[in-house]
């Protein structure tokens, strides 16, 4: 076949611009680019605040009882501990629920979760638990350091209208 | 769908059609770079996210302040670092170790008590001393045993119970500073150099009754008729003055002061020196002396023997198990011993069997390249005034496009994590390095020291990264206090990130050590909420001079769980 296109020299000297030039020409560039952009550093997302320690007196105590999103706490011995990680059992539905949110020293003491184990009037003073034995302030003793070793400890409990409770709701 | 397969076949046919030398340029250099990229990359060297969080938080906090910041080697509901773990000789293998005094760093250091299992030392430590500009001189550790009994002896059998130590870094220092917790007394370390009046004033306010001093440093007759509870003196010479006699007393002091001269005492007694004393009861502190710079007041502090040893434990731990010290390592104190971090570290170094290099060109605004003319240390702790300096000197030689090109470079790599080595780029084009030591190279890791409330100058992240890139170390910085034993945070040895704080302030300091804790209490407009911690800095531990005290600065715990100053 007689080729009478034209010369061939003149084609080869504008040969950079193919289009296969310009694919790898920007393929280039971009690894390069990928190369040397400033790293940001990495991080993990932001932990969860710590929760404030706080002076709670029985009607403040009663609403962390698990519903409405709200946290499980339960007080034994003036401390309130933060069972939520237990809420299958303090939680609302579970066996122990009735301690959610109140003074459950009582019903640790005796092994009992019936409703008279609690105080009735969250406005009249703590529960002594002068009228209990040996053995079951020893029971309560043991409970309260299993609470100790598995939960965290957010708070005191103290009657309404005590030193401690006026002191506190001044400072909020 | 055939018809479509077709004009795809084509317009790749076309596309390739345009092949030429030019794309077999392009398509080398492109494998080129990616061999090279393969080729360069290597794993950081402590993995990112661990840097991202560096101290634990507690979960609870009380109104008023944040929760309280620990150290991961030491993690909420465990017992804080208390001491040393020193497990004399004769103890079941896995017992848990006592915390030690002075006393057991001694003996650790002369080979009586063992290193651990698994590291191998020549049995001892070994103490080097430079002088000026002429030699080095090995010290025989059996020697300076003898030293320290016969001058504790000395001072006890003369009443001594709070003595001055008035030197600079040598070989004497330590010795007096062991020799109180052997023979009952309290060593007073006051920095040298100070002018007389302020020398008299400290010596008063300490209530010294003796004094080690170097002959002819101090005015005797002064010092003698002002401090009134001044009973003993003893001269240190150097020996090219020892033909003197610093015997006599000037008048007027009468024969209220006993003056001896430290190597005649060690002289008398060499052929039969009394050894250490066994173990009786607990030795007495050590008192330091918080100074902003010579001539100014000074805050007296006075650390137990706790205090001490709990600081040098949680400094030994601080560092990751391949950079800890051991028997292979030289130390150069650059700064003086006066400093509870810098002589935390040296006892560190003792404690680990380290070469110890005693300079006494050493203090807060010495030359590092000066100190280190004869020696080549793998570690060194200094000031900020001398790791400001360094970075200023060095920063004004980086002149021309090629080094700033390779100084930049190697912040690239730092930045990814690593810490730049020789490698095929900077042998083409090499930054520029400080002259640290006599061969370049060897130093591992340099320590600088924040000294909270003393106006030291303030190094920032890039500043520390430089100085990585200028002395091809690894660089730690840490934060000291008055009432605190070694440092209240320090950074963790692979941090090498810069930019996470502002470059016209202090870098952060990293995370407690864990001897301690920290927690902040609202102080003003700096108050803890939900978002951040804020505040003036609370410290609790066995390293704190009466358990917990308030630093007077304020702070803040940034993200990544770091102390860093408001």
């Amino acid at each position: 076949m007689a080729d009478s296109s034209s010369p061939p020299v003149a084609t080869e000297a504008t040969s950079a611009a193919t289009p296969i030039n310009f694919i790898l020409l920007s393929l280039f560039v971009f690894l390069v680019y990928l190369r040397l952009k400033p790293m940001k550093p990495q991080v993990l997302p932001r932990a969860p605040p710590a929760t404030v320690f706080r002076t709670f007196t029985p009607p403040e105590l009663y609403p962390y009882n698990g519903l409405n999103g709200m946290p499980v706490y339960l007080a034994v011995r003036g401390r309130v501990f933060d069972v939520t990680a237990g809420r299958n059992f303090y939680g609302p539905g579970g066996p122990y629920a009735n301690f959610a949110g109140r003074d459950a020293s009582r019903g640790l003491a005796c092994g009992s979760f019936d409703e008279d184990m609690l105080t009735k009037d969250l406005d009249g003073p703590l529960d002594k638990l002068d009228d209990l034995g040996d053995e079951q302030m020893e029971a309560l003793q043991g409970w309260e350091e299993r609470f100790l070793e598995k939960y965290l400890v957010v708070g005191k409990l103290v009657p309404v209208g005590s030193e401690e409770a006026k002191a506190a709701a001044a400072q909020q | 769908m055939a018809g479509l397969i077709e004009q795809l076949d084509s317009a790749i046919a076309d596309l390739l059609a345009g092949w030429n030398v030019y794309t077999t340029l392009l398509l080398g250099a492109i494998l080129a770079f990616i061999g090279f990229v393969i080729y360069d990359t290597r794993d950081a060297d402590t993995h990112p996210l661990l840097l991202a969080r560096q101290a634990q938080a507690a979960y609870i906090r009380q109104p008023g302040e944040s929760a309280a910041f620990r150290s991961p080697e030491t993690p909420h509901g465990y017992p804080l670092r208390t001491g040393l773990m020193v497990k004399p000789p004769g103890t079941p293998m896995y017992s848990a170790g006592k915390d030690g005094d002075l006393r057991d760093i001694w003996r650790r250091v002369t080979g009586e008590i063992p290193l651990e299992k698994n590291a191998s030392s020549s049995g001892t430590a070994q103490i080097l001393t430079v002088f000026g500009k002429e030699e080095v001189t090995e010290h025989n550790i059996a020697d300076i045993t003898k030293e320290i009994s016969v001058i504790g002896k000395h001072l006890k059998d003369h009443g001594a119970k709070r003595v001055a130590v008035y030197l600079p870094n040598s070989v004497e220092f330590l010795a007096a500073l062991f020799a109180g917790a052997f023979y009952d007394f309290t060593p007073i370390l006051i920095p040298y150099n100070q002018p007389h009046k302020t020398l008299i004033e400290l010596l008063k306010q300490t209530k010294a009754d003796s004094l080690i001093a170097e002959a002819g440093s101090l005015p005797l007759a002064d010092v003698g008729k002002s401090v009134s509870g001044l009973r003993q003196l003893i001269w240190t010479v150097e020996k090219t003055s020892r033909h003197m006699d610093w015997n006599e007393v000037p008048e007027g002091i009468g024969g209220k002061i006993d003056v001896s001269v430290w190597h005649q005492l060690v002289q008398d007694q060499k052929n039969c020196p009394p050894g250490l004393p066994s173990d009786s009861g607990k030795a007495p502190g050590v008192v330091f002396l918080w100074q902003e710079s010579v001539g100014k007041p000074a805050e007296i502090v006075e650390f137990t023997q706790q205090n001490l040893v709990a600081a040098v434990g949680s400094l030994i731990t601080a560092l990751p198990g391949p950079q800890r010290f051991n028997a292979s390592d030289s130390f150069l104190p650059a700064d003086s011993f006066t400093n509870s971090y810098c002589l935390g570290l040296t006892l560190a170094a003792l404690f680990s069997h380290a070469t110890v290099m005693i300079n006494s060109v050493a203090g807060p605004g010495v030359d590092l390249a000066l100190a280190t003319r004869l020696i080549a240390p793998t570690l060194t702790v200094v000031s900020a005034e001398t790791a400001a300096k360094l970075h200023s000197t060095t920063t004004k030689t980086v002149t021309g496009t090629l080094a700033k090109l390779a100084h930049s470079l190697e912040t690239r790599i730092l930045n990814s994590g690593r810490l730049p080595t020789d490698s095929l780029l900077t042998r083409i084009n090499a930054p520029t390095r400080a002259t640290v030591g006599t061969t370049p190279g060897k130093l591992r890791a340099l320590f600088v020291s924040e000294r909270a409330g003393l106006n030291t100058p303030p190094l920032s992240s890039e500043d520390l990264s430089d100085l990585r890139i200028y002395t091809k170390a690894r660089v730690v910085y840490a934060l000291t206090a008055a009432k605190v034993a070694g440092a209240v945070a320090q950074t963790n040895i692979y941090d090498y990130r810069r930019g996470v704080t502002p470059s016209n302030r202090h870098s952060h300091f990293g995370a407690p050590l864990s001897c301690l804790e920290v927690k902040l209490k609202d102080n003003g407009p700096h108050k803890t909420t939900d978002e951040q911690s804020a505040g003036e800095v609370i410290v609790t531990g066995a390293s704190v001079a009466g358990g917990e005290c308030a630093l007077g600065v304020n702070a803040t715990f940034r993200e990544d769980h770091t102390l860093a100053y408001i």
